[in-house]
């Protein structure tokens, strides 16, 4: 990323040229490559567009024909789930508390990164290393302490925060260990210059480190964000009723209404756009911020 | 200096601390003791639980299994990812909605991705044995899910359409950091676009690769979410993992000793091989990283 | 486990017999208004989890605590309807961290004889002795050392649910009483073009029941009795089961792809084959008509093509042929709960409760006087079934405990994937029973 901000940055320029020349390097697409990714698009949306498109079936027709178009389309499935109150429930529940978990994880883990990353002391190899074990351990392992831990000894059982605070938690590790090569690689000189116009480095990490770290921000604050909304464990232990996430409500829905197929694929669907629809919206950012991540 | 990094790092640190490594710490004390998973720590059994996760057959095969997927994920998804990646760093049309596409199965939940397979993959009344049947084909008689010898590999199947986006994206953003000088000075040399890939862009790729790996790996060992919800484990236990043991014995049996006793040694597991793999794989990386900046500057 | 009744009974009707139990709701318990008041501002708040997180039973259970609020002023209930695999989970976290809710659901057996050891559950034995004494011997199941902690609300036993027209359509004209006529009836099913029996081995459980119902008919009582204090496995009717079990894996009956199919969920699980006429037999418990109605779009199950006939016998067994495999649920109330919770407990067993419970086929009800409110013609039937049974043994897994009754049924599983002998499943067992000592 350092590299690629600093060509950016420097050599701005040299840009028209790459581009005629990238042209020249690639040549277009040949009707194979476009036949391969046509495969890879079936392949990888195939299922996602089965489950979409289920949903405008009825049941009838599934059991009938299961690889086949709607044939009438229903709405019903669809205006069945979205007038369920429940599924409004559980949707401001999971999008606060991914919300809740990013903030913390991007805060947090860019406070931690930064003197991780360009401060020289004693015991930063060890501390840094305390994070990266972080990284071994899976929720799951540790999921009845931590239990005890959220319900009886913090009272916070049923709540966003309950469930935010341990998932940021876990997310740290993997947030620490992306963004420390990622502000180790800004130059030296930058610093040098902040110090040298007397800025102190709380003034430098807020004033240059933190708007030059946007990418790497983003690529982290989706890895937290799509992680809490995935996630599944945690949640079941700890929320109940009307403070369940969408997976759970997923899992509600397709156990109880399990009869109808065409109304778990409804659900299922309309549980995916959200975190289709954020994915889509930083798409850009979130492949920039990984070259950084990355590239160390 | 001091208050400084303490500053910036006590938030964090105490926050993973508290919620991390506390966990940890009392699972590394439940698995000293037999317990049912109430009532006070009494019955202290030293090592035992430990042996007796060690002779436990359904363990050391889910092991197995753990390592089996490790090792199909990185000969799957490498080639690939990078095929792919390669495919689309190239100018064409529809790129980037092709680039979004291939990433969406990475932003489903694995319970919502589960849910769907399943439903594909039922046996007779599934889409996909459907497809099959009506060209001449047939999936196996009791199922991709419920045949023994064959579910491992369908849960497989599912995980490569999971994560294969997340390799893309990881190595289409390596590429993109590959100097354009060094396509320039080689497409001067006259190479072609494949000994451009193969001599240049691979070779560089490197660093990404070996994270990209390592993710992989670590999500490998720990694997739980889709398992649960595809196969639970079965069909005769022959797609358990390691997760998937130590949930069993904790949530279902009650075995709060013994869960917690795989746990750890499903800790140490995956923390020899991110040694391992540190020492003999990463450690290039760390030593090649400065020249490289330098070269770039 | 999905074991307990996921009660997904009829939508129709919930009203008039319930609001009838409604106004006569309170009458049975105690809490006169004089107390309540004279406990001045003491109002208590009861938590009760319960399984019936469909209608028509989460209604019912929510207008129930509805009225015991009503009839004593100052006691709220706080009622959570779970999804059962939920309510599971959540109720283990809950006892580590002490957080037990006042009233939960109790399976009996070695489960309940380690929350009593943990000193989780209330001893009830007389405070609710009356309704005790009413209910009767099916109250055996959740005593611990002679003293009673639960108090079972509904008692069925497993048996093969099947249906009438596909038996017909095979040309069978009775149900079969002995495994000999059962294989011929198997043979005469497949014959006709359609698979025979659904077996939901992917959860296990709905396998080992094939077990515990041959070692039911090939172990005498005394055997298995015994085997429950002791956790010793070597009498050899134990292998018997298991070769009588690998007869019938080997006669083939079992639907496409049991080794991965569900119990009962969605239409392609074991319940979900029988509901939707794809299989002409499962075995299955009580629970077995509740479970298909909710499977169907119709919400009718089989409806009048529901049948049901009891295990049947084994040629030289030790067993009582007419013993018959079961279990149930039952309320039992955390050590540190209020005493109204025991109240609410007696009201949930009251002549009124128990009646609407069997008018919407929830369940089969332990309350004799609410027997012949079951309406439905084959839970009838199994009632009868159970009232004669000598014994009713409780299932293995549940009277074992967790930890043997996992690894039991573990290995009774790998045998219906052919990677388990009779000797592994009794060996498994007892080294699981050994770790236990």
């Amino acid at each position: 990323m350092s590299a690629g901000m600093m060509t950016d940055a420097v050599a701005a320029p040299k840009r028209q040229a790459t581009h005629t020349r990238r042209i020249k390097r690639h040549g277009g697409g040949s009707p194979l490559i476009y036949l391969i990714a046509l495969v890879v698009v079936g392949f990888t949306v195939g299922p996602v567009l089965y489950g979409v498109l289920g949903g405008f079936r009825t049941n009838a027709q599934l059991a009938d024909k299961p690889a086949a178009l709607p044939s009438p389309w229903v709405l019903s499935n669809y205006t069945g789930v979205l007038t369920n109150p429940s599924f409004w429930h559980y949707a401001v529940n999971s999008t606060v508390i991914a919300l809740l978990t990013t903030t913390i994880v991007v805060v947090f883990g860019m406070m931690a990164a930064y003197p991780l990353a360009r401060y020289k002391f004693r015991g930063r190899e060890p501390l840094f290393l305390v994070f990266v074990l972080g990284l071994l351990f899976p929720a799951t392992v540790a999921i009845i302490p931590l239990f005890i831990l959220i319900t009886k000894d913090l009272n916070m059982g049923n709540t966003w925060w309950g469930v935010a605070l341990p998932q940021a938690a876990f997310a740290l590790p993997m947030t620490v260990v992306i963004l420390r090569p990622f502000l180790m690689a800004l130059p030296n000189e930058l610093e040098e210059a902040a110090l040298l116009d007397g800025a102190s480095r709380i003034g430098f990490f807020w004033r240059i480190l933190v708007p030059l770290s946007g990418p790497g921000m983003v690529t982290v604050g989706v890895l937290a964000f799509v992680g809490s909304w995935n996630a599944y464990l945690l949640p079941l232990l700890l929320l109940q009723d009307d403070m369940k996430t969408l997976p759970l409500g997923v899992a509600d829905f397709s156990s109880e209404h399990a009869s109808d197929t065409a109304g778990v694929f409804a659900f299922t669907t309309l549980a995916m756009i959200p975190a289709l629809v954020f994915f889509l919206a930083l798409q850009k950012r979130i492949v920039n911020g990984l070259q950084g991540a990355v590239k160390g | 200096m001091r208050l400084e990094i303490l500053f910036f790092v006590a938030p964090a640190l105490l926050v993973f601390l508290f919620f991390v490594v506390w966990p940890i710490i009392k699972a590394v004390q439940f698995s000293v003791y037999r317990w049912k998973g109430y009532g006070p720590l009494v019955d202290f059994v030293g090592l035992k639980n430990y042996a007796s996760v060690l002779q436990n057959e359904v363990f050391t095969d889910a092991f197995m299994h753990n390592i089996t997927i490790v090792v199909f994920s990185i000969l799957i998804q490498l080639p690939l990812g990078l095929a792919i990646a390669l495919l689309l760093n190239r100018k064409m049309w529809g790129q980037s909605a092709l680039r979004t596409i291939i990433f969406v199965p990475y932003v489903l939940a694995e319970v919502i991705a589960g849910v769907v397979w399943f439903q594909l993959l039922q046996p007779q009344y599934g889409v996909i044995d459907t497809i099959l049947s009506a060209i001449g084909l047939h999936g196996p008689e009791e199922g991709w899910l419920g045949t023994p010898d064959v579910a491992l590999y369908t849960v497989i199947a599912v995980l490569t359409w999971k994560y294969l986006g997340l390799a893309v994206i990881l190595f289409l953003a390596g590429l993109q950091g590959v100097p354009e000088e060094l396509y320039e000075a080689a497409s001067i040399d006259g190479a072609t676009w494949w000994q451009v890939q193969r001599k240049i862009t691979i070779p560089l790729l490197g660093p990404t690769i070996r994270t990209w790996a390592f993710l992989s790996m670590i999500g490998s060992l720990q694997l739980f979410d889709m398992v649960w919800i595809l196969t639970g484990g079965g069909p005769a236990n022959s797609t358990t993992t390691m997760a998937t043991f130590l949930i069993t014995e904790g949530t279902k049996r009650s075995n709060y000793g013994i869960a917690s006793a795989a746990s750890v040694i499903l800790f140490v597991v995956a923390l020899v091989m991110a040694l391992l793999y540190q020492y003999f794989v990463l450690r290039r990386d760390s030593q090649d990283a400065p020249r490289n900046k330098r070269a770039k500057r | 486990m999905k074991r307990t009744p996921v009660l997904r009974a009829l939508a129709v009707g919930v009203g008039l017999a319930l609001l009838g139990a409604c106004s006569s709701g309170g009458s049975s318990n105690e809490a006169d208004p004089s107390t309540s008041a004279s406990g001045g501002a003491k109002d208590v708040t009861i938590t009760w989890w319960h399984n019936s997180n469909t209608d028509p039973g989460m209604s019912y259970y929510a207008k129930v605590a509805k009225d015991f609020e009503a009839a004593n002023p100052g006691v709220t209930i706080k009622v959570s309807a779970m999804q059962h695999e939920d309510m599971l989970t959540k109720l283990d976290a809950a006892f580590q961290s002490d957080d037990a809710p006042d009233i939960y659901m109790e399976r009996g057996g070695g489960e309940l004889a380690d929350h009593v050891e943990a000193g989780l559950t209330k001893d009830i034995s007389e405070s609710a002795k009356d309704v005790i004494d009413k209910i009767g011997g099916s109250v055996a199941g959740w005593q611990v050392d002679g003293k009673t902690y639960a108090l079972p609300f509904s008692v069925g036993v497993v048996g093969f649910w099947y249906n009438k027209a596909l038996f017909e359509q095979a040309g069978i004209t009775e149900t079969p009483t002995s495994w000999d006529d059962l294989y011929a009836d198997i043979d005469k099913i497949k014959a006709a073009g359609i698979e025979p029996i659904s077996v939901g081995a992917g959860d296990k459980w709905p396998a080992a029941h094939y077990w515990y119902q041959f070692a039911l008919r090939e172990c005498s009582q005394q055997v298995l009795t015994d085997a429950v204090k002791s956790l010793e496995f070597s009498d050899p009717c134990f292998i018997k089961a298991g070769e009588d079990l690998q007869k019938v894996i080997a006669a083939k009956p079992f639907n496409k792809g049991f080794l991965s199919t569900p119990a009962q969920t969605g239409p392609t699980s074991a319940s979900g084959l029988l509901a939707t006429g794809k299989v002409a037999m499962e075995m299955q418990g009580h629970w077995e008509p509740g479970v298909m109605q909710g499977l169907t779009e119709d919400k009718k199950g089989l409806g009048e093509n529901t049948g049901w006939f009891s295990f049947p016998s084994v040629q030289g067994g030790q067993g009582d042929p007419a013993a018959q495999l079961g279990g149930g649920d039952a309320w039992a109330v955390s050590q540190k709960a209020p005493d109204q919770a025991v109240e609410f407990v007696k009201y949930l067993l009251s002549d009124e409760v128990q009646k609407g419970f069997a008018e919407q086929d929830m369940g089969l009800p332990t309350n004799s006087t609410a027997s012949q409110y079951v309406s439905d013609p084959a839970l009838a039937g199994l009632l009868k079934v159970r009232d004669a049974a000598p014994y009713v043994q409780l299932y293995f897994d549940t009277a074992f405990g967790s930890a043997v009754g996992g690894a039991m049924n573990d290995e009774i599983a790998l045998m219906f994937a052919g990677k388990a002998s009779p000797q592994d499943i009794v060996d498994a067992t007892q080294q699981a029973a050994d770790a236990e000592k």
